[in-house]
């Protein structure tokens, strides 16, 4: 065992490699073995391959700053996280249950709202809700379907249980990376794949190009597809290209297509106009139309939801799916498993504490120094405060802000978040991580095996997000015996 | 293939950018050579390089006078004129971040390459000393990107656009070109007729087409000669027939070419008339101006067809 490995600790948090007797776990043998036969300097230079290849591939995401916009090579840890299929199979069942009873959650709160009449979701907190969008109301999209791409973010805990922590049905991102980061790791340490059956990732965008397809309002063989990204300054352009191409769709800004008299989608070409069956947006719906959602968009398509309310064009994912997407839903989801599709949940909710609820309210504010308090309505990490790090000053900042705006916050128990073996600088280290695989929901659907792993880079830190710091781990489900 | 309009637009500026930031660097590098060669106390001036880029108004905002200090500096170090090379530099790295997906892949690269090297050294190109080896780095690395392009892409629609406006642009350029000699001989009412066939010859250089001139046409360096040539030369790669010829080749492939092929076989047959020996100059100069009119509503009617076309 070289160096690097040699003080490797897994501390009090579940370890996704090593047991805590220092064993390397069943499925992760192999590649612990062969990582740890590795010289320091070999180890070394295979980060540094790592680190050309990202280069080469021109693997970048963008980060905001005051002095502009940064493209960034992509952060990218060598050794993999490794998943047993048997494990993963159960993860991935109960993925798509629950993407099946949110689109069905989604569907009833735009039409017949059996739920809320049933009184199992409170009607307020959805209906006054900012994702809630009325606009949408009466639209029943093919196969009932409205969440066609979903990023749920998982955990495990200290007992290595999953645990769902959300659901990104809006615009979820990272897919790409999740299949370069698989890309580099072919490149740098081929010999690991030497012993693994490992499932492969690299027909995500074929995957993606049938869910799509199979939503296309006229029956054509190759129905015409097309990315919709805000442009080049948006943080996953790149991701949004590497879609595009991968399907062989045009990627178009919000003005190269237009809506004309017939309510059909049109872009243009050089050729004239050319209909579109399908869009993908990767744009939030307010920005999407501005006839319908926010006016001072430059970004959206006039027109756009007349189009699609009149079934002449499929929008991936559909203009109103956020409302299931919120973190005070995020509390019924278990509920709506039951009341659906009359099914036990099969993957783990964290308890949720919703301050809009005066006792939930009561309690976070008395134990702000324990929980982790999140915004309802903000992704990409922000606004989030993790009680056991945080100073008297923010909390009571919060206090104030939950105080103010109570149905804008939840809160959760501070999960003792599982690690794995982390390269950082000269040595291996549990760091935190959390997955993000992708369910895909058409006529059938599909769970990607894996999903985006990212990690907490700085030691303790719980905050997984690469626009702050955050890291990434090729993600392998493994098959064989565990 | 599928082609975006919007697509299409950003590679043809990309192109004009690109032989925009080529033609200006080999317009400098001729006539730093020029300059040397004249004697001293001769009026030619540096600001002749400022009328042929029609860039009067945006200089003489900044400057006082046409010097060559002055006029350098605008067209070598400035990055935020029209006429500078790092604008057009700029211009088309901008417009190849936002096609790189139909583009050869290391263009993106390369393109940054030439920007980095711009940023990093046209400041200190100024002065004589590093000028020449400036200008002559900025037109490697152009053909560089020229040439990867032309034995990469395929002919689809993305490469007639960028070879589009790579013809069109050139063609200006050398209007532009001869259009100088025009008007600076012109202006001096024939004076000084030794130093004539030195900034015709310049012209030619300009034109990397100085050798081909002398092979075809002889080694006296005549004023309507060059004209002819470089207007109507049809086997020259820089001549202005030999561009159209080949703008006409590239619309014909493409769908509602009519209006822009119309316009283009007027400029056709403006060319077929042109006799520089039996014009004066002040009638070479208005035929010039009104070519150039002819090229840029060429332009116009590309920009309408297909860029902006009108909605269903």
């Amino acid at each position: 065992m070289n160096e690097s490995w040699k003080s490797y600790q897994a501390g009090n948090f579940f370890d996704e490699l090593i047991t805590p007797a220092g064993q390397p776990r069943t499925a992760a043998r192999g590649a612990i073995r062969l990582l740890q036969g590795l010289s320091v300097q070999e180890m070394a230079d295979r980060r540094a391959a790592a680190e050309l290849a990202i280069r080469e591939m021109g693997i970048s995401f963008t980060v905001y700053t005051e002095g502009g916009n940064i493209d960034r090579a992509w952060p990218f840890d060598i050794i993999p996280r490794v998943i047993s299929a048997r494990q993963w199979q159960a993860v991935s069942d109960g993925l798509r249950q629950r993407s099946r009873a949110l689109n069905c959650f989604i569907d009833d709160i735009y039409n017949k709202q059996r739920i809320l009449a049933d009184g199992i979701v409170p009607a307020d907190i959805v209906l006054e809700s900012a994702n809630y969008k009325a606009p949408c109301a009466g639209m029943s999209p093919r196969y009932g379907v409205w969440a066609h791409i979903c990023g749920s973010d998982l955990v495990r805990d200290g007992d290595g249980r999953f645990y769902v922590l959300e659901d990104n049905l809006r615009v979820p991102s990272g897919v790409s990376y999740m299949i370069e980061n698989r890309e580099i790791t072919k490149r740098v340490l081929p010999e690991l794949f030497e012993n693994y059956s490992i499932l492969p990732l690299d027909d995500y965008p074929s995957r993606l190009y049938g869910t799509l397809a199979s939503l296309s309002p006229r029956e054509r063989r190759r129905p015409c597809i097309v990315v919709l990204t805000p442009g080049i300054y948006n943080s996953a352009y790149f991701e949004h290209a590497y879609l595009a191409q991968g399907m062989g769709a045009e990627l178009v800004e919000g003005s190269d297509l237009l809506v004309a008299d017939d309510d059909c989608v049109y872009m243009r070409t050089v050729d004239g106009p050319l209909q579109v069956d399908v869009i993908y947006r990767r744009i939030d719906e307010d920005f999407m139309d501005p006839e319908v959602f926010r006016e001072d968009s430059a970004l959206g398509v006039p027109g756009l939801m007349r189009a699609w309310k009149a079934g002449k064009v499929a929008i991936a994912n559909a203009p109103g799916s956020g409302v299931a997407d919120d973190k005070v839903i995020y509390a019924f989801v278990p509920e709506m498993i039951r009341y659906y599709l009359k099914e036990k949940p099969l993957l783990a909710s964290v308890p949720t504490y919703l301050c809009m609820r005066e006792k939930d309210r009561e309690y976070v504010l008395n134990n702000l120094d324990k929980l982790v308090v999140k915004p309802a309505n903000e992704s990409g990490g922000y606004g989030i405060m993790v009680g056991p790090h945080s100073t008297a000053a923010t909390r009571r900042e919060f206090a104030a802000l939950i105080e103010a705006n109570p149905r804008n916050y939840v809160a959760q128990p501070t999960l003792a978040l599982s690690t794995a073996p982390t390269y950082i600088d000269d040595a291996v280290e549990p760091r935190h991580l959390d997955l993000r695989p992708f369910i895909l929901q058409g006529k059938d659907s599909w769970v990607t095996p894996g999903g985006l792993t990212r990690v907490a880079l700085v030691k303790g830190s719980l905050v997984v997000n690469s626009s702050q710091g955050g890291g990434s781990k090729d993600t392998w489900i493994v098959e064989g015996k565990t | 293939m599928t082609m975006l309009s919007r697509v299409a637009d950003r590679l043809y500026w990309m192109a004009r950018y690109l032989e925009r930031a080529e033609d200006t660097a080999r317009l400098l590098a001729a006539y730093n050579h020029l300059i040397m060669d004249i004697p001293r106390g001769s009026d030619l001036g540096w600001d002749v390089l400022i009328r042929i880029l029609d860039a009067d108004t945006a200089f003489f905002r900044s400057y006082r006078v046409g010097n060559e200090q002055n006029v350098l500096k605008f067209l070598i170090a400035e990055q935020d004129n029209v006429s500078s090379i790092p604008f057009a530099v700029r211009c088309a790295r901008e417009n190849v971040r936002t096609t790189r997906d139909v583009l050869p892949e290391e263009t993106w690269e390369q393109i940054n390459e030439l920007y980095l090297y711009t940023e990093e050294m046209a400041e200190k190109s100024v002065g004589r000393r590093n000028r020449r080896a400036f200008l002559e780095e900025v037109v490697n690395r152009c053909q560089l990107i020229n040439g990867m392009l032309a034995t990469t892409l395929p002919r689809d629609h993305a490469y007639r656009f960028l070879r589009l406006g790579h013809l069109l642009e050139r063609s200006d350029m050398t209007t532009r070109l001869i259009d100088v000699g025009v008007a600076e001989i012109l202006s001096r009412d024939g004076v000084d007729s030794a130093i004539e066939p030195l900034l015709w010859g310049s012209l030619l250089q300009a034109l990397s087409a100085f050798g081909s001139y002398r092979r075809m046409i002889g080694p006296l360096i005549e004023a309507d000669l060059v004209v002819e040539f470089m207007f109507r030369e049809a086997i020259l790669p820089r001549s202005v027939a030999y561009c159209l010829s080949e703008i006409r080749g590239e619309l014909k492939p493409l769908n509602n070419h009519g209006p822009a092929l119309r316009v283009l076989d007027r400029s056709r047959r403006k060319l077929a008339r042109l006799d520089a020996g039996a014009m004066s100059r002040e009638q070479l100069h208005q035929y010039i101006d009104d070519f150039q009119a002819l090229l840029s509503e060429l332009h116009r009617q590309i920009t309408a067809t297909w860029f902006n076309p009108h909605t269903p």
